[in-house]
């Protein structure tokens, strides 16, 4: 089954009323969409973590969908806030990601106005691929040291300081 | 395993459900107006309203120009803050900007009058003339503040920082109406500096206590 607004609006208006099998419909399907949305942003590993923070921080604030206005891109910016609040983590995180593979996540409008490629333009080169190997294609920091020919500690500054940047980036979009 | 810790997590979510009343834009716009309007009442009730006023003639010019433009401001900056409450990607909070710089107006005519007149100038910057005026400009901005400090408690800001920043500036800009309404003076440097002084102050005061506080 496709994951549309209107279906989505309607759950969701559904769900505000307290009816619990649209909810419950509702909770599957942003489980889907989260999980894609995710999927080029962050670490695979760290992926159902983040939809399961979002979707209990969406279960929070069900009261701050306005009916009136398009389900997705409110889902989005609760998505893009949890992120970000992961990214914060990350930053301030000693402990780095296992070597997973990344995968492609589909892209629509709401994906793309807040794409992680367009996001990482803003960043130094170097920043840009520590982030990329570390962080999003799951490379260990010895791996991305020798890939991208920076020292151990330069992979782990050029992250830390790429991060900040990005959070402060995506939360001013 | 996570598929399943998935699952049950949706399973207590669903469970867990009760019908909310939505977050309207309306009934957070009337709750500051009535923050701004009981700031102002208050002020007004203790301290009266300014000599024109109170004699029931028109505000003169200049103080007139000013009031509006902070109230524009304020108007704008309360706005920001009540679409900040309901997440959207793609949703433009920047309006306020605009009115900040017509606001800028005040200060920049405060300074090139201060060039042709010194001696006023140093006059009207003497805390002992103005300070009065910042203080209760800071008080009355606390209804706004409050109400809109609650509205985004409530709600999701997903930029808790600048949400602080844009409720300190409606909360000043509500205080420094009222206190436009009080104070009778209608010198552009004392109403620029000091009425217009508890902007800033409550901008940083948003900031720096607030924001922390709206994270979710």
């Amino acid at each position: 089954m496709s994951i549309d607004e209107p279906s989505l609006a309607r759950l969701m208006a559904a769900s505000q009323r307290g009816d619990r099998a649209a909810y419950r419909a509702l909770l599957g399907d942003c489980r889907k969409w989260l999980a894609r949305y995710f999927a080029r942003r962050i670490a695979p590993h760290l992926i159902d973590d983040l939809v399961q923070e979002t979707l209990v921080s969406m279960h929070r604030k069900l009261a701050t969908w306005d009916s009136g206005r398009p389900f997705l891109p409110w889902l989005a910016a609760i998505a893009r806030y949890r992120w970000i609040d992961m990214l914060r983590r990350q930053r301030d995180e000693a402990e780095l990601g296992d070597n997973d593979a990344a995968v492609g996540a589909e892209d629509d409008a709401v994906h793309a106005r807040i794409s992680i490629d367009r996001m990482l333009g803003y960043l130094t080169p170097g920043q840009a691929q520590a982030i990329t190997l570390v962080k999003i294609e799951g490379a260990s920091i010895a791996e991305a040291s020798k890939i991208c020919g920076q020292s151990e500690s330069l992979v782990k500054v050029n992250i830390h300081r790429g991060l900040k940047k990005l959070a402060q980036l995506i939360e001013s979009e | 395993m996570k598929d399943a810790s998935i699952d049950a997590l949706i399973d207590g979510l669903a469970t867990d459900l009760k019908p909310v009343r939505p977050q309207r834009l309306l009934r957070g716009g009337l709750w500051v107006a009535a923050g701004w309007i009981a700031g102002g009442a208050a002020l007004l009730w203790l301290f009266g309203m300014r000599h024109d006023l109170s004699a029931g003639l028109a505000m003169a010019p200049l103080p007139m120009l000013a009031f509006w433009l902070i109230a524009a401001l304020g108007m704008a900056a309360a706005w920001s803050a009540l679409r900040m409450g309901l997440p959207s990607v793609g949703r433009d909070y920047s309006g306020w900007r605009w009115a900040g710089l017509a606001a800028l107006a005040l200060p920049l005519s405060a300074i090139f009058i201060g060039f042709g007149d010194s001696h006023s100038a140093m006059e009207a910057m003497r805390p002992e003339h103005g300070m009065r005026c910042t203080v209760d400009g800071l008080i009355a901005g606390i209804g706004v503040g409050a109400a809109l400090f609650a509205w985004l408690k409530g709600g999701a800001p997903t930029s808790p920082a600048r949400a602080g920043w844009v409720i300190g500036i409606a909360a000043g800009s509500a205080g420094a109406t009222a206190v436009g309404l009080h104070c009778s003076s209608n010198d552009m440097i004392h109403i620029a500096m000091w009425h217009g002084l508890a902007i800033p102050l409550w901008g940083v005061a948003g900031r720096v206590l607030l924001a922390p506080l709206l994270r979710w």
